[in-house]
């Protein structure tokens, strides 16, 4: 095969993907769906989980030799798109980017890889902590003697997970552990966030969990699998603006004030293409961080490419959603209307590992570093 | 009766902020969500024996009869100290129409009730049609007998859940040649067979606008304010005063004050880029209360104000939701959380501020609709 052809026959199989993923969430019922679920406060759908794991979503990323189907973060990207489109609940982005990221750089023959592939668990990471004055902070939670003492902050999905892996300090350096969702002496304090999810301000005493990897492999592992999340949360982010644009614009072709359809309006008509073009950006941006990360190895380089891609997102899903808001007038202010479930999940992305400031600044110190060393 | 704009700004200032510091309730201050009567009833009850209800009515009505100078003080204060504005449509909107346009028994009877909140109103304008095109309204009232009969839909109407009373624009003449001809403005009571009100909840999950539904309801005839027919350019004439009213800073100012104690407290201002982002907030407030400034002397010089006025609004509701964008930024991973967020001895609620901000540049005249006004009123382009 020549070089085009292998890259042309990977967009094919990146195409297979997007439209099964998309045929599956909508037979499940499109964004009505993420609403129900929202009401009925259940947090997501484990049958749902099951059947994403059975068309292959989980281990999407995760090499072949490990089980997984070895076609890298640019296909985990296009499976977030599109549970961005849809609003889905499930801890999609978190299994393929953090749960699976850590466990096959740091203990890919542990039995819970193949159990978070297969969609039969889900695991919460926790490894921020929070300071006095609410901010993020140095680490303290330490693990000893098969036992967790301290605490961890922010943590998505620990409602509804069966574990969490747990970054944490022991004497000689940090370590990777395990602990149950019913572990003793583990108590979670939940947050709801805008979109109904919650986090989890989790706070251990003496409570028992596994160890799973240690040492410098540990935070380095944990690096990876950060980037790996955030650059897939930019990608539930794009499909996110892309289905609220569409929204938006349908809306605006309908709706008439002074006899006229809104989108009759050049302001209105200059404002969709405003957020068009941004839509777009953000999505060319994002697609191509994820192909470049999947063809770099080195974590310092692969880190600001995340940075790129989230601080691309953020900005973008921000604007589009907040003038989607305002291009439906009142009745975008409703719940009735989806249009307010995706600023809702929005907030929550962005804030999520990171928003759009803190990214640029992040890229920005990398680029420097890269510019000293040379 | 105190001649309030007889003492020095200065001494006004600290009575005001002495009063309120005394006597706000600590429960509700810096309410994040809009109160029904009943929450705040205590505090009504002292502000209304203080004669404080309406500080912008003259004092022949019962108000405070403030100076535009003074009125501003008195929002500051009460923006500053987290004092709720309270079921305030009635002071704010129909009494002042009532005042400009009403009769003597309409002023004699509904006045003193707004002041006591014996009746609470709620403002009934936009229909499902009619939102930003609102001349395009088609809520009729008819004629008969000694009543008008009312048929139609009322929708977004804030607190209507809550209200004993309606004002309303409905359209009396179908057969007027313009939209705008034929638009009247009528007091109607809310508890009677004939009105339905169900509530709507916003994007936030609260409840605080409203369906109305008005299946035969019945309004007395005297209860027409103004001409029969001419609605239409008495609700212009409140609309340029619910204008300058929510183009005042004091949203604006109160949401800079949390965003500054919070951001201190999480530590944010280390940051130089945000420490700029938060100097620019920072002084677009500072300036556009220089603005606004200008247009209250106008209204001190008893002037009336022009459809420049727009600008303060546009201006400062924008404002307010880009300093709302930096709360959530200085939440950090925190952003995307409901309810208030506690650093050291302050509570933000960082969302109900973005909650709040989002729709402002969305009722009172969209941002948009303001835009063509200023373009077209002031700046003279055609089209
Ligand atoms: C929180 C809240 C409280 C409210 N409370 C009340 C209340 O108590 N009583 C009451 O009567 N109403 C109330 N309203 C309704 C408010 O007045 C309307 O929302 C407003 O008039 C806009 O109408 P609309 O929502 O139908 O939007 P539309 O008029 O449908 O506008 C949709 C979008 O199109 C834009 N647009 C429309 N026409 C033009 C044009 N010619 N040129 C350019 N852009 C245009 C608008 O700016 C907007 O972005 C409330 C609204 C909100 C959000």
């Amino acid at each position: 095969m020549t070089q085009t052809d292998i890259l042309s026959s990977e967009q094919e199989d990146l195409r297979l993907l997007r439209e099964s993923a998309r045929t599956l969430f909508e037979r499940a019922g499109g964004s009505d769906r993420a609403r129900q679920l929202r009401d009925a406060g259940s947090g997501f759908d484990p049958e749902m989980v099951r059947e994403l794991a059975e068309a292959g979503v989980f281990g999407v990323a995760v090499p072949e030799d490990q089980g997984g189907l070895g076609m890298g973060l640019a296909a985990g990207g296009v499976i977030a798109e599109e549970v961005g489109r849809v609003i889905a609940p499930e801890p999609v982005v978190l299994t393929i980017g953090l749960s699976l990221g850590l466990l096959r750089r740091l203990c890919p023959d542990h039995p819970k890889m193949a159990q978070l592939i297969g969609g039969e668990i889900s695991l919460a990471v926790a490894w921020q902590e929070r300071g006095p004055d609410g901010a993020p902070a140095d680490a303290t939670c330490r693990y000893a003697d098969g036992k967790l003492t301290g605490g961890k902050a922010w943590v998505v999905g620990a409602i509804g997970s069966h574990g969490f892996l747990v970054v944490a300090e022991q004497d000689d350096g940090p370590v990777l552990v395990l602990a149950e969702a019913d572990a003793q002496g583990l108590v979670i304090d939940k947050r709801t966030q805008a979109d109904g999810s919650s986090l989890g301000e989790l706070s251990f005493s003496g409570t028992p969990a596994v160890e799973l990897a240690r040492g410098g492999a540990v935070p380095t592992a944990l690096a990876e699998a950060v980037a790996d999340a955030t650059a897939l949360a930019a990608a539930e982010l794009v499909g996110l603006s892309e289905r609220a644009f569409e929204i938006t614009l349908d809306y605006i072709k309908t709706r008439e004030q002074f006899d006229k359809p809104i989108g009759s309006f050049q302001v209105i008509q200059h404002r969709a293409v405003e957020l068009n073009v941004m839509c777009e950006v953000a999505q060319a941006g994002v697609r191509e961080a994820l192909a470049q990360m999947d063809s770099e190895t080195d974590p310092k380089v692969r880190a600001p490419i995340a940075s790129r891609a989230k601080a691309r997102a953020v900005t973008a899903a921000k604007r589009i959603t907040r003038d989607a808001i305002q291009l439906h007038g009142a009745v975008g202010y409703t719940d009735e209307f989806d249009i307010g479930l995706y600023l809702n999940r929005a907030l929550v992305l962005s804030a999520w590992l990171g928003d759009d400031a803190y990214h640029r600044r992040i890229w920005f110190e990398a680029r420097e570093a890269e510019g000293a060393a040379q | 009766m105190t001649d309030w704009n007889a003492i020095s700004d200065v001494e006004f200032r600290k009575e005001v902020r002495q009063f309120f510091e005394a006597e706000y309730p600590e429960e509700l201050r810096h309410l994040p969500h809009r109160p029904k009567f009943a929450e705040i009833e205590h505090w009504h009850r002292k502000l209304h024996a203080k004669g404080w209800v309406a500080p912008a009515w003259p004092a022949e009505f019962g108000g405070m009869g403030l100076n535009a100078a003074k009125l501003l003080i008195f929002y500051e204060e009460q923006q500053r100290w987290g004092v709720n504005r309270g079921r305030d449509m009635g002071v704010q909107m129909v009494g002042p129409l009532i005042i400009k346009f009403g009769t003597q028994e309409q002023k004699d009877y509904w006045l003193p009730r707004i002041l006591s909140c014996e009746d609470i109103w709620c403002q009934g304008y936009s229909e499902p049609g009619a939102g930003s095109d609102l001349a395009n309204l088609r809520t009729r009232a008819e004629i008969d007998g000694d009543d008008f009969v009312i048929n139609g839909q009322k929708i977004w109407t804030t607190m209507a859940h809550d209200a004993t009373h309606i004002f309303m624009l409905v359209r009396t003449d179908p057969d007027a040649p313009k939209k705008q001809q034929g638009i009247s403005f009528l007091l109607a009571p809310m508890n009677q067979p004939g009105v339905d009100v169900r509530t709507i909840t916003t994007l936030s999950g609260e409840t605080e606008f409203c369906e109305v539904f008005f299946d035969n309801a019945r309004t007395p005839r005297e209860n027409l304010v103004g001409e029969l027919n001419k609605g239409w350019t008495m609700a212009k004439a409140l609309l340029s005063f619910e204008r300058i009213f929510i183009g005042s800073p004091s949203l604006a100012q109160n949401a800079l004050g949390q965003l500054e104690s919070f951001a201190r407290g999480r530590g944010a201002f280390d940051d130089p880029v945000f420490r700029d982002r938060f100097a620019q907030a920072a002084l677009d407030v500072e300036d556009h209360a220089a603005l606004y400034a200008r247009f209250a002397d106008q209204l001190k010089r008893g002037e009336t104000l022009g459809a420049d006025v727009s600008m303060l609004k546009i201006w400062v509701t924008e404002c307010f939701q880009r300093i709302t964008e930096l709360m959530i930024e200085a939440a950090g991973p925190d952003g995307g959380s409901i309810g208030p967020l506690q650093v050291g001895n302050v509570s933000v609620d960082v969302l109900s501020s973005f909650y709040k901000a989002r729709p402002t540049t969305i009722y009172g005249g969209s941002n948009e609709i303001q835009r063509n006004i200023l373009s077209k009123a002031v700046l003279g382009l055609p089209g």
